[in-house]
């Protein structure tokens, strides 16, 4: 068995046939798990310095050079790594003196540090499957993001206390702005219009509290936050579309959160993307007291003006590892970033990698090399790889980095 | 025109993922993320047709990409558009004091363009300047 | 999918009864049901002039030949292999208590659903309860699937 690090579900049953030491025939993977395992015989980085592709060892040489000479060097991604990558991605950011976000930052961040925090309950996909009869998906497609995770957790399976399966036992609500496949399969669609989450989330405590709540469609919001009290194990899956559009009014998840669990027992767990995005919020946490947008230039701190979004802005080189933010920043951030000298640590070509100054391909992890990661509820997953590989993986290379210095 | 500006929001599809999965540069990658999906409501009062090329101006950039009618209708005034470099050229620097930038709620006017969709070669050039 | 109407528009229209049935409406309702196959109406095979309309028909009919028995359909191009329908399906429960009915992989060889190469497979059919003697209307697997990747005849 192996296990899948195509996103935060890290499923763990995958059957992989290995046909001459290549990949062949799979059983359980998702599509876009399948993607993922055939992505490492597709379009891969290789080694290269100032453009032209180079040997390993002065690439590395390079990336050093560059980072030692950077007076505020940025280590950017992350959640692409293992937990001990990330361990040793962060000592090396100690002995630079770098400022360190990660994915979380443009994303669940601020979702993950209040359940990292104790400050929401949560509780793990275990749990869910065993115990949970209502899950409410908010602002989330896990149809599409993180595909099986209706199937193996939050509605379609048998569990512990909940053995007659999902038309009986259990409940799925989706709010959100568009009728998306999860929507499409759930009991209850709620839309909720771009920006408008706050003014739901209002109504909702107002109809918890007795109160008529301010919308159009009044019978439909009470009929929902019925069924949503009527639960005696809820849990919350805040996806994208709750994470930016509450951003402003965070507070308001925490007084939902602690309304609805006046009446019955509300969890959250936040859909985090990358495979080990919790993980490297978790060890930075660990490890200085905050989950991303840390600077180690002067003792520990962390703030906005950490953040990527800023220090792409005031950072003078970059060591991204694991991560195209060239791709997936707005393109002003990522012009900033194609402007200076970056270290692209990855297993695959991307923009991020044809704008660096040095590159240094990796081994994918999960599939060419083995550790372990914590789950988006928190449970830690090991893994090995399944086939050989050549390539170093991200703490070989971050270890030589650092040696290099 | 106040009345002709949408709100677009970016989301995820399976098989832009799958396509990302597989790499950034492939065909397919493009004709799944260079995309907006219209309710078919403003495909009608838009006057444009399944397929057809549209420039998406907003406050930070204009980008070229294909309309689609979404089966995910109704959802009116809402375009949608896969999370991709060509979706990212339209989200600000600038943010509140969050620092988490506008992935989710872009203000944008759609008008039929004869211009070609941008590969994501190019994309890349115009970014290194 | 097709329905008998767009089928009846691509027979030839002469009620010949070449085919074994009265009109050429209920050739096409049966081919749909697949109890007759497009080469019974020999008139569309033979015939020259009915060229054009028996490409179209093999064309539209395509996908309902491939159906198993149970007139399951399965289009693997949709399919998320999100594996609802796997851990959904009652058989896959019953007979896969400790795989499917617990949300992971089939680990029976009795499963009817399963996920292979990221996109779902039908193995076993004659397991389906839409099947034999005793049939009840199963929709388990159908209605749990986001991207209608699966049907029924
Ligand atoms: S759901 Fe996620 S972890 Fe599971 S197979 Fe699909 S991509 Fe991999
Ligand atoms: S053989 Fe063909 S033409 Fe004749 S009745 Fe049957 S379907 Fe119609
Ligand atoms: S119809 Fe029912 S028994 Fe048959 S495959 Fe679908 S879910 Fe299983
Ligand atoms: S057929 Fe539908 S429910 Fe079954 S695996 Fe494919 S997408 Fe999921």
């Amino acid at each position: 068995m192996a296990v899948c690090t195509g996103c935060s579900l890290l499923c763990e049953d995958i059957e992989v046939a290995l046909d001459g030491g290549k990949m062949g025939k799979t059983r359980n993977l998702c599509r876009k798990g399948l993607g993922h395992f055939k992505s490492i015989y597709l379009d891969r980085a290789r080694p290269a310095v100032d453009g032209k592709e180079a040997g390993i060892d002065e690439a590395i040489d390079k990336a050093a050079g560059i980072l030692k000479n950077a007076k505020k060097p940025l280590i950017f991604g992350w959640s692409n790594s293992t937990l001990d990558a990330q361990k040793a991605g962060l000592e090396l950011a100690r002995e630079l003196g770098a400022v360190v976000d990660d994915t979380s930052s443009i994303c669940q961040g601020w979702i993950v540090e209040k359940v990292l925090r104790k400050e929401i309950p949560t509780c793990t996909l275990d749990d869910v499957r065993n115990y949970a009869d209502v899950s409410i998906f908010w602002g989330s497609d896990p149809s599409s993001s993180h595909p099986r995770h209706l199937s193996r957790f939050s509605y379609y399976p048998r569990g512990e206390k909940r053995q007659r399966g999902y038309e009986e036992d259990r409940t799925a609500i989706t709010i959100d702005v568009r009728k998306s496949p999860t929507a499409d399969i759930s009991d209850e669609y709620y839309r909720v219009l771009p920006g408008g989450d706050a003014g739901l989330v209002e109504a909702m405590i107002s109809v918890l509290d007795g109160k008529i709540p301010r919308v159009e469609d009044k019978k439909k919001l009470i009929s929902l936050v019925t069924n949503m009290k009527k639960s005696r194990f809820g849990v919350i899956f805040p996806g994208l579309g709750m994470v930016y559009s509450l951003k402003g009014r965070k507070e308001l998840l925490d007084a939902l959160v602690e309304k609805l669990n006046q009446s019955s027992r509300y969890s959250v767990i936040p859909m985090v993307g990358h495979y080990n995005m919790r993980g490297f919020n978790q060890t930075l946490l660990d490890q200085t007291g905050f989950i991303n947008r840390v600077s180690f230039q002067d003792g520990v701190e962390s703030g906005p003006e950490h953040s990527v979004m800023e220090a792409a802005k005031t950072c003078d080189a970059a060591l991204v590892i694991g991560s195209d933010p060239v791709s997936s920043l707005p393109a002003a951030v990522a012009r900033r970033l194609a402007g200076m000298p970056v270290v692209a640590v990855d297993p695959h070509r991307n923009l991020t990698t044809d704008v660096a100054r040095v590159v240094i391909p990796s081994a994918a992890s999960g599939l060419e090399a083995g550790g372990s990661a914590l789950r988006m509820d928190g449970v830690e997953i090991k893994f090995d790889g399944v086939v050989e590989s050549e390539r170093m993986t991200d703490l070989e290379i971050l270890a030589r980095i650092k040696e290099g210095l | 025109m106040a009345g002709d500006e949408m709100r677009i929001v970016t989301f995820r599809d399976i098989f832009q993922s799958e396509a990302q999965e597989m790499g950034r540069y492939s065909q397919e990658y493009q004709d799944l993320s260079a995309v907006v999906r219209l309710d078919q409501l403003d495909m009608k009062r838009l006057g444009l047709k399944d397929g057809q090329r549209v420039a998406v101006e907003g406050d930070s950039g204009t980008v070229v990409v294909t309309a689609r009618t979404s089966d995910e209708s109704p959802h009116p005034g809402v375009a949608l558009m896969p999370n991709s470099p060509w979706s990212n050229r339209l989200v600000p620097e600038e943010t509140d004091e969050s620092r988490i930038p506008e992935f989710k709620n872009l203000k944008g006017r759609i008008v039929a363009t004869e211009e070609k969709v941008k590969p994501i070669s190019e994309l890349l050039e115009e970014l290194k300047g | 999918m097709v329905n008998a109407m767009e089928i009846y528009q691509l027979t030839p229209k002469t009620n010949c009864k070449k085919c074994g049935l009265p009109t050429c409406m209920a050739f096409a309702v049966a081919l749909l049901g697949r109890e007759k196959n497009i080469e019974d109406c020999t008139p569309l095979v033979d015939e020259p002039k009915y060229e054009a309309k028996l490409k179209k028909l093999q064309e539209v009919m395509e996908p309902i030949m491939g159906a198993s028995e149970t007139g399951l359909i399965v289009h693997p191009e949709k399919c998320y292999g999100c594996g609802n329908c796997v851990v959904a399906c009652p058989v896959n429960v019953a007979n896969d208590p400790r795989g499917s009915a617990i949300g992971l992989g089939p680990k029976s060889d009795k499963a009817i659903l399963v996920v292979e190469d990221g996109v779902v497979k039908c193995l076993n059919m004659e397991e389906c309860r839409r099947f034999g003697p005793n049939k009840i209307m199963c929709n388990a697997c159908t209605a749990t699937c986001p991207s209608k990747a699966i049907e029924f005849v």
